[in-house]
């Protein structure tokens, strides 16, 4: 038999602090669920009967469905110049990209609010040229909610994307092009799948961080823009109710299983684990 | 946010407590030397003003030690009592937290021997809390948006002929609700129970032309940024405001006023003292220096003879302003928050 390789302990930190400062907790709330105020399913029941509950859930998945493609729409460029551009491009833009990735989210989300208001930046240049004679709605509803989780997420698209494109054999490109593909058709067909696992990981982070934004709908977002968060923290901190928060976060958390089994088995995890 | 308008004001009011023997009288003297009074609020501007007016007075008297906490938050609080010894002794708490609280009983009973309970407006005090400061629901407009008169009455909320622009109202069910009776004609006395049906109804009116604010921070960024031109804030908020250069003001007709408490955690192990603490919050030269510091309304009505009177029009409680405004019902909202929070959500949704 192999010695068990001894390095192993390494992990021993990492683990204990995930097990109490993480798992445990989770664990625990999720456990209340089916606990608390007394054993059974009442919660569930109350998040079934309730409609509000499930078009909360709905609201926050389909938003993150919409983010999700945008962010990786607009990071793809941002990464492929840092991969393939000079050397001192790549040290700006990788500046560029942290530097709002190190601000605070409400200090970003005030900048945003600033930028998209009625007598914000964007409308009274717009007003001031003449292109528009009303300031357009950009705040407090669906674009002012997207603009902000857009711009906090970027960095989460661009550094997966960076990394896998890094990776990519410029030689490959050449390769495609003597052998008669014209430029589109390489980047299609052989430049495109090469990027598929930084787009997975990043497009599954987006998601996934999407799901759970607070602050961002609360400030930027409208009427329509309620997302879960807001309700499961209504839950513990306005009226102490474990129990339902337990059962909105399982039912989001399984609804997010359920999505990444999806596409598992279309694209496939270990794509993206590679 | 007042500190250097009124350090005069403040240091005469440290001045005047230090010199009267009724104060040290009703602490009971230098007899808690050794002891430590854990005193939890909600941090900030706030809680410093409260630790300069309530704590340190309490700590000259009694010679205890006060350590401040928080920032106050229920879920925590909940937390704390289920472990059976809260870190806590007094806490800051609001008239919301109050009355869930009394039913969950999370709090200690006032002790009226140690509390001269009769200081304080009898609407704020509680079996199980002292009202501390007051603030209040207004109606809150921009003093550029309307040259042909402003807005007064929270009918004029919903007139959105006569008054043209966006309107703002708070996230939340509580205050809302009232908001939109009282602009439909019902009285300030026929409120509770709400007409719950009615006031969505009325809510409808204004509903597209509404943003919602969730922290008062943003409350006063909407009418700065001129993205509003009326709305619900609160009080001090659109002192705040002002004080800055803002261009708003506020109408006290109709005016709905929510109390802050301070309550004993069940099973706090500095009981008596705690109680003492609460006690030297309740004096007149206290509140004072308080609102003289931060522009929150006292609940000892004896305290508006120390208070700058350049504040006195700001303050919920001065007579003019508290005869023309209602004190919301804790209770009603304790036993309809859940359900009425529901609603709210479906109504935005809708």
């Amino acid at each position: 038999m192999r010695p068990i390789d001894r390095r192993i302990w390494l992990l021993l930190p990492a683990t204990l602090l995930l097990t109490v400062a993480f798992l445990g907790p989770v664990g625990w709330l999720l456990a209340r669920a089916f606990t608390f105020p007394q054993p059974g399913f009442q919660n569930f029941e109350l998040l079934w009967q309730r409609p509000v509950y499930l078009r909360v859930m709905g609201n926050t998945l389909l938003i993150s469905a919409i983010v999700t493609p945008i962010v990786v729409l607009l990071g793809f460029p941002v990464a492929h110049m840092m991969a393939h551009g000079s050397a001192r491009l790549r040290r700006w833009l990788v500046f560029l990209v942290l530097v709002p990735f190190w601000t605070s989210l409400l200090v970003r989300s005030f900048a945003t609010a600033i930028l998209l208001q009625r007598h914000g930046v964007i409308n009274s240049f717009l007003i001031g040229f003449g292109f528009i004679d009303e300031p357009l709605p950009l705040l407090y509803n669906l674009t002012g909610l997207l603009a902000g989780c857009v711009q906090v997420l970027l960095p989460f698209v661009i550094f997966p994307l960076y990394s896998a494109m890094a990776r990519i054999d410029p030689a490959l490109m050449k390769a495609a092009a003597t052998l008669g593909a014209p430029p589109l058709r390489a980047f299609v067909r052989v430049y495109l799948p090469l990027t598929l696992p930084g787009v997975m990981t990043g497009a599954t982070l987006v998601f996934i961080s999407t799901l759970g934004y607070y602050i961002i709908p609360a400030l930027l977002g409208g009427a329509r823009q309620q997302m879960v968060a807001q309700l499961i923290q209504d839950q513990i901190a306005t009226f102490g109710n474990w129990g339902v928060a337990g059962a909105l976060s399982l039912v989001l958390l399984l609804a997010t299983g359920v999505l990444l089994a999806l596409l598992q088995l279309t694209v496939g995890l270990k794509e993206i684990a590679r | 946010m007042t500190r250097s308008t009124t350090r005069r004001t403040l240091l005469a009011g440290a001045a005047a407590a230090a010199a009267s023997p009724f104060a040290a009288r009703a602490q009971g003297g230098p007899d808690l030397k050794g002891t430590t009074v854990v005193f939890a609020s909600w941090g900030g501007a706030y809680q410093d003003a409260e630790k300069v007016s309530y704590c340190e007075p309490f700590e000259k008297a009694t010679g205890a030690k006060v350590v401040q906490d928080g920032p106050m938050n229920p879920a925590k609080f909940r937390a704390m009592i289920a472990s059976g010894t809260p870190d806590w002794d007094v806490a800051d708490v609001t008239g919301g937290f109050l009355e869930v609280g009394i039913k969950d009983g999370l709090f200690e009973k006032i002790d009226t021997k140690l509390i001269t309970t009769s200081r304080i407006d009898p609407r704020f005090v509680s079996e199980y809390g002292v009202g501390c400061i007051v603030w209040s629901s207004n109606l809150g407009f921009s003093t550029t948006a309307f040259p042909n008169g402003a807005p007064k009455t929270w009918a004029d909320l919903f007139d959105l002929k006569k008054f043209p622009g966006k309107r703002t109202l708070q996230d939340s069910p509580t205050a809302s609700l009232e908001v939109a009776l009282l602009a439909d004609g019902v009285a300030a006395d026929k409120l509770y129970p709400l007409d719950v049906d009615r006031a969505f109804k009325k809510l409808d009116v204004i509903k597209e032309h509404t943003v919602f604010w969730s922290t008062n921070s943003q409350s006063q960024q909407l009418f700065v940024d001129r993205e509003v031109t009326a709305g619900v804030i609160l009080n001090g908020r659109v002192y705040d405001a002002a004080q800055k250069g803002a261009k708003i003001a506020l109408s006290w007709e109709q005016n709905i006023q929510q109390v802050d408490y301070l309550v004993v955690p069940r099973g706090s192990r500095n009981r008596d003292a705690a109680m003492r603490l609460i006690d030297t919050m309740t004096l007149a030269e206290n509140q004072a220096k308080l609102a003289n510091l931060i522009a929150y309304s006292p609940t000892n009505n004896e305290a508006f003879k120390s208070i700058d009177p350049k504040l006195e029009p700001w303050l919920c409680t001065a007579p003019e302003n508290t005869k023309r405004g209602l004190v919301l019902d804790q209770a009603y909202w304790r036993d309809n928050l859940k359900k009425l929070t529901e609603r709210w959500t479906a109504w935005k949704l809708a």
